[in-house]
């Protein structure tokens, strides 16, 4: 964001000396117009973004298609031309969106857009008439107006203002005779060079049909070439909106504008309206921190435009953690905070709390607990404890002369100090609220398996979506998928798939921290190659990572690497690794069921035939192989099968189990289900009842030597590849092949993974600041899973958990 | 030697035995089995009577637990029934054609040629049967020889042939047949004084060019690698019949060890049949890893798998004698080896003028 407003305070400026067009050849570097090949690939960017956003707020599935044709070969002339199905600009605003540069809302609304890059449609605009002289056609209907209005859009490069020419109304008839209903044409043509490979249109196209599976995209390419990317989900993203900035993320000038620019009578008001996540009580916390309390230590009720710069300083310090509260406390003997009562102060994390005087010592000692005499001693943080214990015993010697109270006082302040009391002191920052997340967009995981899927062609799939956290005021969210199997290169690095905000990152992979994510994760103990067990792993396999945030931070104005950040690196570490377990069961999995159809080769193809070839040499009867079998075999088989049912359109699952063993077996099944996507369990025609959200189980019957049992329910409320494979766990005395125990560790396992995915229960921050002295602590209830009663008892089922992002239906 | 073959009927009895361990334990309820006596190092021992290495009394069980056991069992069982039907149609096939005849087994089919080699020496070390009398017939070629020996053969319309190994041959020698049985072939007479085997066939070359042969009145035996059968029982046939010393005359390197072990003590992998292959009086000549020093031959550093076998040598019984430790540690601490070719360095003469002479002496030979 600040990035994008400096650009926009520099243009303001150059205005006045040198003409727009010489500010963007100066900076074309960053606006993404530096080489030919670039040009054009920024170019389809700044359309598709454009096209994608417009029908993201209009509700409408995009239908997008771009086509680059060679309007002169020799000169590197092409002419680019992208139609969408949005909602139309309406023709007054044509002009005003393709003309001037920074138009629009998105750089004063916070929240997550893919145009927080890239300098905008009319940056596409300028470079094809400052390379080629020539306007940019656009052709616009909106669904309200009968008729389309077309007309070609040039910059007057002084006042930085369009200018329209041969505008008409046409109606705009498509290809079948019908009539479009809104939507948006635009061709320019420009100096540009079309290449193939890792780094092209071709490429920036097919990961952004990766990131947006509800979108069509098409392309046809100079040779006449089509690629179509399918739309796979009808379900459009999220509707974001727009939030207030919150504190954390905000700069000294940043607060010094939105100071004076509020319509707050007051600092109180100031501080509770015009910024998300400040409660009532730190709104007193954050005037006291800062200084800005009359003598009754009430907020000051000044406008917020006339504090002086001084108390804007101490604000913004106060907002950025600098200034907050040293709280003394000491540890009792399970190693629990004790805070010390009333011993609070402002003060910030370097400087000493309050020089206190001798005097003021002597003043608290008056009448006061040996406690409070520690916590008066454990607060002073310039100086070790055990000095500060001289100078107070010789403060209090000095009042009262060397009497016996002194002496003993002393003692055992001395032997508190020294033992029980472990004195410490904790710098904390005003508590505020996190800020509201509905202002991200992430894409899900179902979605980004089935956007992976549909451009990759392999075997196992896995993604995860993190629940949203913050760094620095900003929401930020990160979503990973792996791809793993045949079809791709086994030998060489992975393919690493960036996203921030949707928008495909293609440059600067090196120096990029969602790929220094990937690099910190050491993969050979997921089943990746990895030398050294550092850098991007090798194998079949791509890793897609997407930062979604309301202010994604650049190494550089070309914004094509995300910028380390500590919080957000972690976040993205911490999904790698849980890709990664991911990737290890499958191979797990893999592993066992081949171990498995070994064992059933040998029994159902290799035993008969030793059966009959030895009785044949022999001149003896076929021997039977039951006994045999249940020798070899000895265990008890599970096999899944999870189909797609084309008929009913559902996803249809099948579990047996198969007794090989010589004795009674008896278990409970349990299988995991898309509960949490929306998927809708029917057909069960074995009841059971659920083990926890997204587990089912069954009690079975009793299975003899050689007995089996199956179990069937479909899926209804899926699409086609959303749920592909089933995992099946038992419990029970006695392994079974192809299925899990399901132990205490497992059901731990599964109810962690479950916390990432809703994530970690809500701080109740409102509260947690009270200044009494919070009593020993007790270990937070874990609220360990209830146990289940194998004889089929009803365990309390834990409660809906809702998935924090909803989509809303898409208007099909 | 005819007590070493069996009868088809004895053969057949001895194959239907292992035919019947599997039968009766799946009659029995349990997987199928075969039982064979573990073929490595560490089950092979010293047997003083026949002064060669034989298999110890381990034995290791494959049963049909795992798939790559039973398809074991499945294929044992084909073969049996294969040399069952050549027993009885009176043919004999070679071991790579048995190889492709099991494309036909189905789940039976041999996965590579060293499977079906493996398992017809199973076969062999189960039933103590020959694979002569499986009627399966090895694809290595025999040694040659070059020497004033007289043997006679008998050739493809059963007449016999006799051959002396020096007159009756070209510069390729007398190409050893793959059954040397006296069936097939009789020692007739001589007029050596020993016999010579050579690993390298650039060396046997240049022994007949230099008319080694001749002058020191030897047979020269030209063991192509690690020696066939055939020609582990022809020279300890000569050596036999005869009564000639042997010596054995190899690269300086871990695998040259193992050939000289093969012939002298026993092969790891035909010990049940040491006592018809091994020359136990057979003596190594050379090259020695003293010979290293002693001649100062250029030299290649021992690889990583050179230094595993040396290793592995090291706790063989076939290597227990204090001069192949001493051997075997004095390479190791070199970390070199060397060809017999590297004799060259001190030109073409050198082997058969100095070298040989040397060293033969040192055996009393020269």
């Amino acid at each position: 964001m600040t990035e994008k407003r400096d650009i926009a305070t520099r243009m303001a400026g150059n205005q006045k000396q040198a003409s727009i067009s010489e500010f963007f050849e100066k900076n074309k570097h960053f606006l993404g117009f530096d080489s030919l090949h670039r040009s054009l690939i920024t170019a389809v960017k700044e359309a598709v973004d454009n096209a994608l956003d417009a029908c993201e707020e209009a509700r409408i599935l995009p239908d997008i298609r771009i086509e680059i044709r060679k309007a002169d070969p020799r000169r590197d002339i092409i002419e680019l031309e992208v139609e969408d199905n949005g909602p139309g600009i309406p023709r007054d605003s044509i002009a005003k969106v393709f003309g001037q540069l920074l138009f629009g809302s998105r750089f004063h609304a916070i929240r997550q857009s893919r145009g927080q890059q890239g300098i905008g449609i009319t940056g596409v605009v300028m470079y094809s008439q400052l390379t080629t002289g020539k306007p940019t056609h656009v052709r616009s209907k909106i669904a309200s107006e009968t008729t389309a209005v077309e007309m070609d859009l040039g910059l007057d490069t002084k006042s930085n203002k369009a200018i329209k020419s041969k505008e008409q109304r046409v109606p705009w008839v498509l290809e079948d005779g019908t009539e479009k209903v809104s939507g948006l044409n635009v061709q320019c043509r420009m100096k540009a060079k079309f290449q193939r490979g890792k780094q092209s249109v071709w490429q920036y196209l097919r990961m952004t049909s990766i990131v947006n599976p509800h979108a069509s995209i098409t392309f046809v390419d100079p040779d006449g070439e089509r690629t179509h990317w399918p739309r796979v989900t009808e379900r459009l993203p999220r509707k974001v909106s727009a939030i207030k900035p919150h504190p954390h993320g905000i700069e000294l000038g940043q607060l010094n504008r939105l100071a004076k620019a509020t319509k707050a009578a007051n600092l109180s008001i100031f501080l509770k309206t015009d910024f998300s996540g400040v409660p009532g009580r730190a709104v007193k916390e954050m005037c006291e921190v800062s200084g800005l309390v009359d003598a009754k230590g009430q907020p000051l009720k000044s406008r917020p435009g006339r504090l002086d710069p001084e108390q804007i300083r101490a604000l913004a310090e106060t907002f950025q953690g600098i200034r907050g509260y040293l709280r003394p406390y000491r540890l009792d003997h399970r190693g629990s905070r004790i805070y010390v009562a009333n011993a609070r102060r402002p003060g910030n994390p370097t400087a000493p709390i309050a020089n206190a005087k001798h005097g003021d010592l002597l003043d608290a000692l008056t009448g006061a607990s040996i406690d409070d005499l520690v916590g008066i001693v454990t607060a002073r943080t310039d100086m070790h404890w055990e000095e500060s214990l001289t100078e107070l015993v010789g403060a209090v010697g000095s009042a009262h002369g060397d009497g016996p109270w002194n002496k003993q006082a002393a003692d055992a302040i001395s032997k508190h100090l020294r033992k029980a009391w472990d004195p410490r002191i904790v710098f904390e920052a005003v508590k505020l609220l996190k800020p509201p997340i509905d202002c991200l967009s992430p894409i899900e995981e179902l979605l980004i398996k089935k956007g992976l899927s549909k451009t990759i062609d392999s075997r196992f799939v896995t993604t995860l979506t993190r629940a949203p956290a913050v760094s620095t005021g900003n929401p930020f969210q990160i979503e990973v998928g792996l791809i793993f199997g045949e079809g791709m290169a086994a030998d060489s690095a992975v393919e690493v798939l960036r996203f921030a905000n949707r928008v495909p990152l293609m440059y600067q992979q090196g120096g990029c921290m969602l790929t220094k994510a990937i690099e910190s994760v050491d993969w050979r103990q997921y089943g990746l190659d990895q030398p050294g067990g550092n850098g991007v792993p090798k194998g079949p396999a791509a890793i897609l990572v997407h930062l979604a945030s309301t202010n994604v931070q650049f190494t550089s104005e070309a914004k094509e690497a995300v910028a380390d950040n500590e919080e957000v690196r972690e976040e993205a570490r911490k999904a790698m690794l849980e890709l990664g377990r991911g990737l290890r069961k499958h191979l797990e999995k893999k592993k066992k069921l081949a171990k498995t159809q070994e064992k059933f080769e040998l029994i159902t193809d290799i035993l008969p035939a030793i059966a009959e070839k030895s009785a044949a040499i022999l001149d003896r009867e076929v021997p039977a192989l039951a006994g045999s079998i249940t020798r070899i075999m000895n265990a008890v088989i599970a096999q899944e099968e999870t189909a797609w049912d084309k008929e009913s359109k559902r996803t249809t699952v099948e579990i047996s189990l198969r007794n090989y063993t010589a004795k009674a077996r008896s278990y409970t099944l349990l299988a995991n289900w898309p509960q949490r996507e929306g998927a809708v369990m029917v057909d069960n025609e074995h009841g059971g009842r659920a083990e926890m959200t997204g587990v089912w189980a069954w009690k079975l019957e009793t299975l003899k030597p050689g007995e089996s049992a199956t179990i069937t329910f479909a899926l209804d409320g899926l699409e086609k590849g959303d749920w592909t494979e089933t995992d099946v766990f038992y419990r029970g005395a006695g392994d079974v092949i192809g299925a899990s125990k399901m132990d205490d560790a497992l059901l731990a396992e599964l109810r962690r993974q479950e916390d990432i995915i809703t994530g970690e229960p809500q701080e109740e921050e409102e509260e947690a600041m009270a200044d009494e002295p919070e009593g020993p602590e007790v270990p937070a209830e874990d609220s360990p899973a209830p146990p289940v009663d194998e004889g089929g008892g009803t365990p309390a089922p834990s409660g809906p958990k809702q998935t924090l992002f909803d989509y809303t239906e898409g208007e099909a | 030697m005819t007590d070493r073959t069996h009868s088809p009927e004895e053969t057949k009895a001895a194959l239907h035995d292992v035919v019947v361990e599997m039968y009766d334990r799946i009659v029995k309820g349990e997987p199928p089995t075969m039982t064979l006596p573990v073929r490595t190092k560490n089950n092979i021992t010293f047997n003083k009577r026949l002064g060669v290495y034989k298999y110890g009394k381990s034995t290791s069980v494959r049963d049909a637990t795992s798939l790559r056991s039973a398809k074991q069992l499945l294929r044992a069982l084909h073969v049996v029934e294969f040399i069952e039907e050549m027993i009885d149609a009176g043919k004999s096939s070679t071991l790579r054609e048995m190889y492709y005849i099991s494309e036909g087994w189905g789940h039976g089919k041999f996965g590579s040629q060293n499977e079906s080699n493996n398992l017809a020496e199973d076969l062999e070390v189960v039933t103590k049967c020959l694979r002569e009398d499986f009627k399966l017939r090895p694809e290595e070629d025999g040694a040659r020889i070059i020497g004033n020996i007289t043997l006679q053969e008998r050739n493809r319309r059963g007449e016999w042939m006799r051959i002396n190994a020096r007159d009756d041959v070209g510069d390729s020698g007398y190409g050893v047949p793959y059954n040397v049985e006296s069936e097939k072939l009789e020692l007739i007479e001589h007029d050596v004084d020993f016999i010579m085997a050579i690993e390298t066939g650039g060396m046997f070359d240049r022994l007949i060019e230099n008319g080694f042969d001749e002058d020191h009145r030897c047979a020269l035996v030209h063991l192509k690698g690690q020696p066939a059968r055939s020609t582990r029982r022809i020279m300890k046939r000569m050596s036999e019949e005869w009564d000639l010393p042997v010596v054995v005359f190899a690269d300086c390197d871990p695998w040259s060890y193992r050939i000289h072990a093969s012939i002298a003590y026993g092969a790891i992998k035909t010990a049940h049949i040491s006592e018809y292959l091994a020359t136990p009086t057979a003596t190594y000549l050379g090259i020695t890893a003293d010979d290293i020093v002693a001649y100062d031959l250029p030299s290649d550093d021992l690889s990583k798998k050179d230094i595993e076998a040396l290793n592995a040598e090291l706790t063989d019984p076939r290597f227990q004698d204090p001069w192949w430790q001493e051997q075997i540690n004095m390479m190791l601490e070199l970390g070199k080896k060397a060809e017999q070719q590297s004799l060259a360095k001190y030109g073409l003469d050198f082997v058969t003028d100095t070298y040989l002479p040397e060293k033969l002496a040192e055996l009393g030979l020269a």
